[in-house]
């Protein structure tokens, strides 16, 4: 943009600027809004979803939503159920989504086999040595927050959890950073999958 | 058939069935009659001449600390050994020798290859491990053939590794300083056993005649050097 100085361009200047945010703001839908209506049958309500099938997106790292919705809508992330559901949201609202999402609180995950949690966080923070499972704290950080460049594990339904494992072992979900998880899922037996997602769910 | 062909069906039938990771490639080393130590490649050249950016190396190390640990520490039972404060330089040939699959590591291979790391990134993360301090957490022996030890350090090993085996990193010659002893032994006798393919053949030679007793004293000596 030009400097500001000469008071004859500065008005056009800022009309312009005005115009274009009033036109965004026509274009762009309220996160909230989408949320309740395209997302909530089966994120739930604020991203909590109930059914442990479907993924909680509440306190999910922001960055990682953005990805995901990019790369739902792209292709890269395959799935028959969200990609005729993605087609219907604009991709302009995609970082509204993300940053909405991330900022809901997350509803407290439950653990339903509590005899296999041990294993799950020692699996979590020590990893397998014997068969090169690296522990998920490195990239996954302690507690499973996530950061910018992880996605948020803690509180996750173990269901979804397990699932998404079993998609990299398989080579059925491709859109992991570097390959790495499917590297990792690739020598992870279905105990190991079932103790550390346990755990995870159990995570605040 | 003959075998090199059965071997790579195999090869391929595993591969097929493990699907998603890539495998390690397979490169001549200190088996081949033409072998040069440190023989500079692309990648390797590539990596030694960037300036490397700690800060950047600390996030391209999130995926190794799974297995080396945070601080890269590495662990004591030696299966992963310590990174920090090693050399940049012997970083770099490590882990360019282990992507080219001059070293073979097909645990470590799908962390570290073309997918995760950029040539520029590995100059970060050596940088980075570099710069960190190695604590005197490591690994020992049992201390009981300490003498032995310290008399063939001092007359094979001190000339390159140095008295208080600091390495030298100009040379590309690795400080043994605060590893694991666990991790010394086992890498001294892959090297005495030609197992190790990217190893100095001057090495190889010297320690040739070791007995694992001997690999065992060496290493226990080593893992004893103050450290910080």
């Amino acid at each position: 943009m030009r400097q500001a100085g000469h008071s004859k361009s500065r008005v056009p200047a800022l009309l312009v600027s005005a115009l274009a945010l009033a036109a965004s703001a026509a274009v762009a839908a309220e996160p909230k809004e989408i949320a309740a209506t395209v997302c909530l049958p089966c994120h739930g309500e604020a991203g909590n979803s109930v059914l442990p099938t479907f993924p909680k997106l509440a306190g999910q790292q922001k960055d990682y939503l953005l990805k995901q919705l990019q790369e739902f809508a792209s292709g890269k992330r395959k799935n028959e159920i969200m990609a005729p559901i993605i087609s219907t949201v604009d991709k302009g609202d995609f970082a509204g989504l993300a940053a909405y999402f991330s900022a809901q609180p997350q509803s407290p995950g439950t653990v339903e086999d509590a005899l296999v949690v041990e294993a799950g966080k020692k699996l979590y923070e020590d990893g397998n040595t014997d068969t090169g499972v690296p522990a998920c704290v490195g990239c996954h950080q302690p507690n499973a927050m996530g950061n910018e460049r992880f996605p948020r594990l803690a509180g996750q339904h173990q269901t979804y959890t397990r699932q998404q494992m079993a998609n990299f072992k398989a080579g059925a979900r491709t859109n992991d950073k570097g390959k790495i998880m499917r590297a990792v899922a690739e020598r992870m037996s279905e105990q190991e999958m079932k103790a550390v997602s346990e755990y995870i769910a159990g995570l605040k | 058939m003959k075998l090199h062909s059965l071997i790579l069906i195999f090869w391929a039938a595993l591969a097929g069935v493990a699907g998603a990771a890539d495998q390690q490639p397979h490169e001549e080393g200190i088996e081949a009659k033409d072998y040069v130590w440190n023989q500079m490649y692309a990648e390797k050249l590539q990596a030694l001449k960037a300036k490397g950016e700690p800060a950047r190396g600390e996030i391209a190390f999130e995926v190794c600390q799974g297995c080396h640990r945070a601080g890269a520490v590495g662990r004591v039972n030696g299966t992963y050994p310590r990174l920090a404060g090693q050399h940049a330089t012997v970083l770099i040939k490590q882990m360019t020798d282990v992507r080219a699959g001059r070293r073979d590591n097909p645990k470590m291979y799908p962390f570290a290859d073309k997918h995760v790391l950029e040539p520029e990134e590995i100059a970060d993360v050596a940088t980075y491990l570099e710069k960190l301090p190695s604590p005197p957490t490591n690994g020992r022996g049992d201390g009981e053939q300490l003498a032995s030890g310290k008399k063939l350090y001092d007359r094979d090993c001190a000339e390159c590794h140095g008295k208080t085996g600091m390495g030298d990193s100009a040379k590309f010659y690795p400080r043994v300083a605060g590893q694991h002893y666990a991790y010394l032994l086992r890498e001294s006798r892959a090297i005495r056993n030609t197992e190790r393919r990217n190893a100095y053949p001057e090495m190889v030679k010297v320690i040739k005649p070791y007995s694992d007793a001997d690999l065992a004293a060496v290493a226990d000596y080593m893992s004893r050097f103050e450290t910080r």
